[in-house]
């Protein structure tokens, strides 16, 4: 079975006060992405997993981790 | 940086895509059941032919291009992002497997009962494009209720 990727978007977002539409704004997706990322329903790429951090100044891996 | 009004713009955008495609694609399916009902003698006539093909070549494009091919840059980038691509990605191989199990379907049942050339292709080529687009359009439908 595939390894889960899990997240603290939605947290780190939070803790900024941005909606998800100003997220996606700054790291240049839809709203629908930075949704489906949050709740685990699509598996970001390499690249965008690095833009979120970049944005929400975390490292990629204080954002994702695998669940095993 | 994209602007807030970009995003708004392409959320709703993109829901209008999503229901228009399944719109599309309920549309497609209705015309060829009619098509298929009629009878041999009036089916082939060149306007009906002509419709359908443009019909097809249309659904092509909109799932190669996701559309809009008149708005600005951003807010096209923004409609067809990462998860749209993998959706598009997932609805281009659900439309190869069942042309696929067309194709072999049509080459089984040729045996017992004669498919014309024209008859078969009009056969796989609706089942395969309209497959791909009733999965895209579910995809994105799903991907925009979870919000």
């Amino acid at each position: 079975m595939a390894d889960a990727l899990l997240n603290r978007l939605r947290e780190a977002r939070d803790a900024k006060g941005w909606t998800q539409a100003e997220l996606a704004a700054r790291v240049g997706v839809s709203r629908k992405t930075i949704n489906t990322v949050e709740n685990r329903v699509f598996t970001p790429s390499a690249t965008l997993a690095i833009k979120l951090a970049e944005a929400l100044d975390l490292s990629v891996e204080q954002l994702f981790w695998i669940d095993r | 940086m994209h602007d807030i009004h970009d995003i708004e713009e392409a959320e709703r955008m993109g829901r209008a895509r999503s229901r228009i495609f399944f719109v599309l694609a309920m549309v497609f399916f209705a015309g060829q059941s009619a098509y298929f009902a009629s009878s041999p003698a009036t089916r082939d006539s060149h306007a009906r032919i002509g419709a359908w093909l443009i019909l097809v070549i249309l659904i092509l494009l909109l799932l190669a291009t996701g559309g809009f091919l008149l708005k600005g840059r951003r807010v096209r980038d923004l409609l067809n992002d990462e998860t749209v691509r993998m959706n598009r990605l997932a609805a281009q191989a659900t439309g190869f497997w069942v042309t696929i199990i067309a194709t072999l379907v049509v080459y089984v049942e040729s045996i017992f009962d004669p498919v014309s050339f024209n008859e078969a292709v009009h056969i796989i080529v609706t089942l395969g494009v309209g497959a791909a687009l009733i999965s895209f359009a579910v995809r994105e439908r799903r991907a925009h209720r979870l919000g």
